[in-house]
């Protein structure tokens, strides 16, 4: 069912790291994925209407030019604030951590070799409230 | 006449160029033009050279149409002549405008009153034309309009005057009033409902012209001259002209006879009609009323082209609105009622008939307050309205059939002076909006409640998921405690027997001691298969890809049967397709674990009769064959029900097989496992009392590549075996011990260290030719000693790993820090022998110890795909994706880290670095390579330059440019398979 796909942006200028992200998601059925190497592009595909982006904090390290992953999360909520944002790094540090949430990220995940699996589960826990929220909305509509 | 006069009036004549007069002075009676003003000149199509020639010549076309004639007429009598309206053509702005203009054309005197000329003057009359025209027209069109509807109409003038009225009018009254004459209406009598006769001058449209009430859904008699009587409806709009003053009325007439007859006949039936009827012919009046307004205001607009049209304006835009309020009454779905001061219903809508079942004849005239639930709280209502002017969202219950709810909503209305007519009440219907509300609160609670189990939920799951982990963590950590704890004891037990078996022994002692060694086996035997099994969980499970000989290998593994079958007095039939190449790819250890599982079972499991294995290729393409092996027995079978379960863990075909020939249930488990886990599929075919048939089918990839010939049965010379000399180090007394009698018994020298420091020691102060390592010891284990004989020592010594638990995390534990080889516990002895001896004549070591780094590091792997084979479920396109995305990131990287670290640019080193990290453990690159990258990192980011820095950026690129060639192989291989 095409209402219960899940578009979800994966953006990392880690070619591998995206492309493993990729290829695990690819095999849940429910995700619609679209991937983009740097924080610009995913910017420009906005209007695609993610429901969630998974977005590396470090856009920057090799093109220093390149927007940063706040950057990027800020433009992404000055968007659509409702579009849900999992940051993603390879730093193990809480003020990064502490940072992202203060721009808004509904998530913070360490790059590692379990970072699916949190993916996944923060993933899953946020369309089991979305879907609550919806039936909420449903009712609400209905007055 | 004046001269100067004249000549003034002539000069500002000809001067004005004004388009909108023509002028022409022509001089005698051949017409010679004095003077033309360019209007008259464009008219005529000619320019100013035309002046001074005859007009006659000029013209000639006037001599056709008669004009000559008139203009010397006028020129002999001197009589003007007019012509009114003439058409023109004038070209205006550029563009050719039909133009309409007056014509006079006058004689010019000289000084002694003699005519000595015409003059031509015209004055443009276009626009008066124009609008007389259309004037005319909408007149005729309105009239024809008027006089061909069905309804009756007329209008007065503000005095009452009749100006207007339709036939259908006269034919209501029965007779035609003298337009301009009579008053107020063209009814020959008029009486009230109840008979009462109204004076003329008291009528409907006298009423609103006079004093500008109208009364709506009013009715009264007419009679005609011949005294039949009708029943009309009048409905009266007053005109207003363009300044806002009441400048007439039009009455339009409904004849509600027909009506008003069957309503006394048919009284049920009536409803019906009556409310169809008199919408049509509210839609018909609203029609009619919409074209008189129309034509109304064409008038006016007629009017305001001489003076204002922006009031005319404001006055529709009022008019139309006021023809909308009643559809929009009738159409509200909310019941609306409008009152009168007294409290009595005056009009109402189709909702308030619909909502209080009561049809709209027996409502008017009622009481309001009757149709509600509480009356007394319906008249305070109606008294807030007129206290207060309004009143809203005052809650009310009608009184019909289900008792509705409603909420009341109401404003006073007044006449155009402002008196108090009545008022107007909304009710708005909430039954369905309390439901909802209901509903609401409803859902909320569900949603709440929802929540809340949601919640719980999610926290039961997530302990669970952590239980589980837990779970699995502890079974595999247990069993490879429980692999170490249980083989290390067994080495000894089983290595001991084997030196003890080679010693001067009686008969009954040799017969005790192949009992202890059998039951050795067996029990090690069966931990592999346990610790088989939880490799295969833990997807830790990795296949070789070695070349080597199948019917070889598959000879040999038989060979090992050949004892017990002919014990058992069994036959041993074999077939092997000899179209399967000699040499292929493959892992010849599983494929031997597979067939020694499925061939001991058959023996263990048949009396009498057979055992035959058959070999056969299915499928051969360029790349590979396909191979089916069948191990088929005469034994006792197994049962259909009992056939699906078979292959499962710890199952057996019966509960009592154990009991009765012994087995964990295990090997048909492990099988399935093995084979599967290398894309092969199993199948099995069983009758009881006849025996079983099973079968697996596996591909070989082909390869050109030469079997390894094993090193393990080199010979050397008694010489260079003096020479040997072998550190063991190991904790274990035991172990010590067996190790001990080995290598004596092999004819080494020998050394014991305890553990990794005394080793360290015993190297600074001895030499020796190789290192056999325990990994696990206390103080220093095998891996810390390593790192520092490879790094701090910079000793080349092999270094053979002696491991009990060989799992792949350890494997590539042991070539990162510089092992050269391993051994799995228990000991193999000829195995132990065979390495070495491998290691120590290698003449590698002679070399200088660059060549034998390179050696060295060539002999190990980089990378191992166990990750990315369970991350993609061994899916060979895209792991195929992932190395590629890693060949194409990684090697630019590597680059960059080697230019940063030469330019000193230490941001550039740690992000490069940085962005090689996370794919480290993807590609299975040991976490000691991604430890040194991560130093490097730490390094960079104090931007100092530190001597550990170099040797880690060359080792890291010579470590990551052989990951990179043995991925090129691996995705080589993988493009193969997919094929």
């Amino acid at each position: 069912m095409i209402d219960n796909q899940i578009k979800l942006f994966l953006v990392d200028d880690d070619a591998v790291f995206l492309k493993l992200l990729q290829i695990q998601f690819l095999e849940h059925a429910d995700f619609v994925i679209e991937t983009y190497p740097t924080g610009e592009l995913c910017i420009e595909n906005l209007m695609h209407a993610p429901d969630v982006i998974i977005l590396d904090y470090h856009l920057d390290g090799i093109d220093k030019n390149a927007m940063n992953g706040i950057e990027t999360l800020d433009k992404i909520k000055a968007f659509n604030a409702d579009i849900i944002v999992v940051m993603l790094s390879s730093q193990d540090k809480i003020e990064v951590a502490i940072n992202c949430m203060h721009h808004q990220a509904f998530d913070y995940v360490v790059k590692s070799e379990t970072a699916f699996l949190k993916l996944q589960k923060i993933i899953t826990n946020i369309f089991k409230y979305k879907k609550l929220e919806k039936t909420l909305r449903w009712y609400m509509e209905r007055v | 006449m004046d001269l100067k006069k004249l000549k003034r009036d002539n000069a500002v004549l000809m001067a004005s160029d004004n388009q909108e007069v023509m002028m022409a002075i022509l001089k005698g009676e051949d017409m010679v033009i004095q003077n033309a003003n360019s209007t008259i000149l464009e008219s005529w199509g000619k320019g100013k050279d035309v002046i001074g020639k005859s007009l006659f010549v000029v013209l000639p076309e006037i001599l056709e149409q008669g004009i000559h004639t008139i203009l010397l007429n006028v020129f002999k009598t001197g009589i003007p002549f007019h012509a009114y309206e003439m058409p023109v053509n004038v070209i205006r702005h550029g563009v050719l405008e039909p133009s309409f203009y007056t014509f006079v054309y006058q004689a010019q005197r000289n000084l002694q009153n003699e005519i000595n000329g015409v003059a031509i003057i015209a004055n443009e009359v276009t626009q008066e034309v124009l609008f007389r025209d259309k004037l005319a027209h909408n007149e005729l069109r309105y009239e024809n309009l008027i006089q061909s509807l069905p309804t009756a109409v007329y209008t007065c003038d503000a005095e009452g005057y009749i100006q207007l009225f339709n036939k259908a009018a006269a034919k209501l009254w029965g007779r035609e009033p003298v337009i301009g004459k009579e008053r107020w209406t063209g009814s020959w009598k008029l009486f009230s409902l109840d008979g009462a006769p109204i004076a003329l001058d008291s009528s409907p449209m006298a009423m609103a012209l006079k004093e500008g009430r109208i009364v709506p859904e009013m009715e009264i008699i007419s009679e005609k001259p011949d005294g039949t009587k009708c029943f009309i409806r009048p409905h009266l709009q007053l005109i207003f002209n363009e300044k806002g003053e009441k400048a007439g009325a039009v009455n339009t007439l409904i004849d509600v006879t027909s009506i008003r007859k069957s309503q006394k006949e048919l009284k049920i039936k009536e409803e019906h009609f009556y409310k169809k009827i008199q919408e049509d012919q509210v839609k018909h009046a609203h029609e009619l009323e919409n074209k008189i307004l129309r034509r109304t205001r064409e008038i006016n607009v007629a009017n305001a082209i001489l003076e204002d049209k922006n009031l005319e304006l404001e006055i529709a835009k009022g008019k139309l609105f006021s023809e909308y309020a009643r559809s929009l009454i009738e159409a509200s779905l909310d019941p609306l009622v409008t009152i009168s001061v007294e409290g009595k219903i005056t009009d109402l809508n189709q909702a308030m008939e619909n909502i209080t079942g009561k049809t709209r004849a027996h409502l008017i005239g009622t009481d309001f307050f009757e149709y509600f639930t509480d009356p007394e709280k319906a008249r305070a209502v109606y008294q807030l309205v007129f206290d207060k002017g309004f009143v809203t969202d005052f809650p009310l219950t009608i009184r019909d059939h289900k008792a509705t709810d409603v909420l009341f909503n109401g404003s006073l209305y007044k006449d155009e002076l402002g008196n108090v007519l009545g008022a107007v009440v909304v009710a708005r219907d909430i039954t369905e909006q309390k439901l909802i509300e209901k509903e609401l609160i409803e859902a909320k609670v569900f949603a709440e409640l929802a929540t809340l189990i949601a919640e719980e939920a999610k926290a039961k799951a997530e302990s669970a998921a952590l239980t589980a982990e837990v779970a699995v963590k502890s079974k595999q950590q247990f069993l490879s405690n429980m692999s170490h704890e249980i083989r290390t004891p067994m080495n000894a037990i089983i290595g001991f027997t084997k030196v003890m078996l080679k010693t001067d022994l009686s008969a009954k002692q040799m017969e005790y001691l192949s009992a202890i060694k059998l039951s050795g086996d067996a029990l090690i035997v069966l931990i592999n298969d346990i610790l088989d099994l939880a490799k295969v969980d833990a997807g830790k499970m990795t296949f070789e890809n070695t070349p080597f000989k199948l019917s070889l290998s598959i000879g040999a593994m038989l060979h090992l049967f050949e004892t017990k079958i002919q014990e058992k007095n069994l036959a041993l039939v074999k077939a092997y397709d000899e179209r399967i190449p000699e040499v292929l790819l493959g892992d010849p250890v599983r494929l031997h674990q597979i067939i020694l599982n499925l061939v001991s079972n058959s023996v263990k499991f048949t009396a009498d009769g057979q055992i035959s294995v058959s070999v056969k290729m299915i499928n051969e393409t360029a790349h590979d064959v396909t191979v089916e092996f069948a191990i088929s027995d005469t034994g006792i079978g197994i049962e259909a029900d009992k056939l699906e379960t078979i292959f499962e863990n710890f199952q057996q075909a019966t509960a009592t097989t154990s009991k009765q020939y012994g087995g964990t249930g295990l090997g048909l488990a492990i099988v399935k496992q093995l084979v599967e886990q290398q894309g092969g599929s199993v199948s099995l075919v069983s009758k009881v009392g006849e025996g079983s048939t099973f079968s697996f089918i596996l591909t070989f990839q082909k390869t050109t590549q030469e079997v390894d010939t094993e090193p393990e049965y080199q010979e050397l010379d008694r010489n260079e075996i003096q020479t040997i000399k072998v550190l063991v180090v190991e904790d274990m007394p035991l172990n010590q011990l067996l190790m001990k009698t080995l290598l004596d018994d092999f004819g080494f020298e020998r050394d014991i260290a305890s553990n990794g420091k005394i080793a360290i020691e015993k190297l600074k102060s001895n030499s020796y030719d190789i290192i056999l390592m325990d990994l696990h010891m206390p103080e220093m284990n095998g891996f810390e000693a390593t790192e520092y004989i490879r790094k701090t020592m910079d000793l080349k010594i092999p270094i053979v790993a002696l491991t009990a638990d060989v799992t792949t995390v350890d494997l590539a534990k042991c070539r990162a820090v510089g092992m050269n080889d391993f051994l799995a516990k228990p000991v193999d002895e000829r195995s132990l022998y065979g390495k070495i001896v491998g290691l120590v004549k290698k003449p590698v070591f002679d070399h200088e110890a660059h060549t034998m780094e390179n050696e060295a590091l060539k002999r190990l792997k980089y990378t191992n795909m166990n990750y990315l084979a369970e991350r993609t479920k061994s899916n060979p396109a895209l792991m195929m994706d992932m190395i590629e995305a890693f060949l194409e990131q990684t090697p630019p990287l590597v680059k960059a880290m080697k230019k940063s670290f030469q330019d000193k640019d230490w941001d550039g080193l740690y992000a490069a670095v940085h962005k090689m990290i996370p794919s480290f453990s993807i590609m299975g690159i040991s976490a000691d390579f991604e430890m040194m990258a991560k130093k490097i990192q730490e390094y960079a980011h104090t931007k100092q330059e530190a001597h550990q820095i170099p040797p880690m950026v060359l080792h890291l690129e010579k470590v990551l440019t052989h990951a990179f060639e043995e991925l090129e192989d691996e995705f080589r291989a993988l493009k193969n398979k997919k094929i």
